[in-house]
């Protein structure tokens, strides 16, 4: 075991683009790191912003949203919409002092399991040179 | 200057002409320079509605009680009208439901400036204006200062001192004052993020949680707000660093696109925390990225339930 920091990072995939890819990264025996834990949402319009904040507060140290290309999205404006929403937490995460690359958004298609893996292993190198975060954890239990 | 009995006989034609159920207004408070809202219900009433630069309320926060049915009359400055905008847009109230009586105005008095120039304020001071000066009187004695030293930081800039939409308009329609450079928020961003967190860190940690800033916000009107939802339970009880901060994110985030930067909120806030620096971050980051400006036309629509293919991607990794 090497004592370097691991990252916890969180997930959100849509389940009809990015979920997929995630699948066949698995099918296709691709190597990514175990660092990231998936939780598959319908759309990532799905991914409220309290979602994030929530991740974050319990103990992630980046999240990862992943929707389909644009035009591509199973229920045609989701993935647009969530561009808006991420773009606009991100630079409020930066303004309040939160580093922004702890929240990243990544459109992978059901066909790019390569890219999957990709993508994860190249989040999970920056969000584990940040370090943990510990700006708003909790620690209250109620 | 808008006098109160050239007020007062618009409200009684209104009265008079249409079926308003109440006008939302300005009265004075039982003793002093303090204005507050007044409910009109009658035409006898009416005798009681003023309108001076002390009246900083934001009325538009009285439309989240209404309703659904009949029509109210509301008086509106330039500000209070975006808000107004911003409730019709999110079909929150009809436009033919509204009768709105817009003040063109020369900017309010901010009462922390004032009580700080005037420590031994008397609650008997009057107030004129004169051009580009305020003419208190106090104990007979006048004393004329200029408008810049003593109104509300939005005033300063202005952008629409008359109102936007209005059935009927008091007062000389008004320039702009300037325009929103955003000076403030620039400056901050400058900072380095850790400089940025001690900041904000020393400022949510004086965070009581009251929620004055949600309930006076015009736009905050969910009837179930996530920070007192139990199942799931989003936010939680204790007033703690990380439930601080992650209530002001997410109250700044609810009320993106939404908010029109009327100031209520930072001025209602017990513990003084800046809030319209957070507000006005994202007003300019909308006005940046989506070309988006809330609360100036009743036909657009809200900014985060409408998209463009070629919005900005630079949060893509």
């Amino acid at each position: 075991m090497s004592d370097q920091f691991e990252p916890s990072i969180l997930a959100f995939l849509c389940n009809w683009c990015s979920y997929a890819g995630a699948d066949l990264a698995g099918t296709s025996r691709l190597q990514y790191p175990p660092n990231v834990r998936i939780i598959r949402v319908m759309c990532s319009g799905r991914v409220n912003p309290s979602f994030v904040l929530n991740a974050l507060q319990q103990g992630i140290d980046g999240v990862i949203i992943g929707g389909c290309y644009p035009g591509e999205c199973h229920y045609t404006q989701g993935n647009y919409l969530t561009r808006r929403r991420i773009t606009l937490l991100k630079r409020l995460l930066e303004y309040v002092g939160i580093d922004p690359r702890r929240v990243q958004m990544t459109w992978v298609s059901a066909s790019e399991g390569g890219k999957f893996a990709e993508v994860m292993k190249k989040a999970t190198e920056e969000i584990r040179k940040l370090g943990p975060m510990n700006q708003i954890k909790r620690s209250n239990e109620w | 200057m808008v006098e109160g009995a050239e007020l007062q006989q618009e409200i009684e034609k209104i009265f008079d002409t249409s079926d308003v159920q109440y006008i939302i207004g300005y009265s004075t408070d039982t003793g002093g320079f303090i204005r507050i809202p007044f409910f009109a219900k009658q035409k006898q009433d009416v005798a009681h509605l003023i309108f001076s630069p002390f009246c900083v309320n934001n009325l538009a926060m009285y439309l989240k009680q209404y309703e659904g049915s009949g029509k109210i009359g509301i008086v509106v400055k330039g500000c209070d009208c975006r808000s107004v905008i911003q409730l019709i847009t999110e079909k929150r109230i009809a436009r033919e439901n509204l009768v709105i009586i817009g003040i063109s105005c020369g900017g309010v008095i901010d009462q922390k400036k004032l009580q700080k120039k005037y420590p031994t304020i008397d609650r008997s001071i009057e107030v004129m204006e004169k051009d580009d000066d305020f003419i208190f009187i106090m104990k007979g004695e006048h004393h004329q200062i200029p408008k810049k030293e003593l109104v509300l930081e939005k005033c300063l800039h202005c952008e629409n001192p008359t109102p936007l939409i209005y059935d009927v308009l008091l007062g000389e329609k008004k320039q702009s004052y300037g325009s929103e450079r955003y000076s403030d928020v620039r400056q901050f961003e400058e900072k380095s993020l850790s400089e940025k967190w001690k900041f904000w860190e020393t400022q949510f940690n004086r965070c009581i949680r009251c929620y004055a800033c949600r309930n006076i916000c015009p736009v905050c009107y969910c009837t179930e707000c996530s920070a007192e939802q139990l199942n799931p339970q989003w936010l939680r009880r204790s007033v703690t660093l990380s439930e601080n901060t992650v209530w002001h994110l997410t109250r700044a985030f609810h009320v993106a696109g939404r908010c029109t930067g009327c100031g209520e909120c930072e001025r209602v806030c017990p513990m003084n925390i800046p809030l319209m620096l957070l507000n006005r971050k994202i007003l300019k980051e909308v006005k940046d990225l989506f070309e988006y400006t809330p609360g100036i036309s009743v036909d657009e629509t809200p900014l985060l339930t409408a998209y463009k293919p070629d919005d900005p991607e630079d949060c893509i990794s």
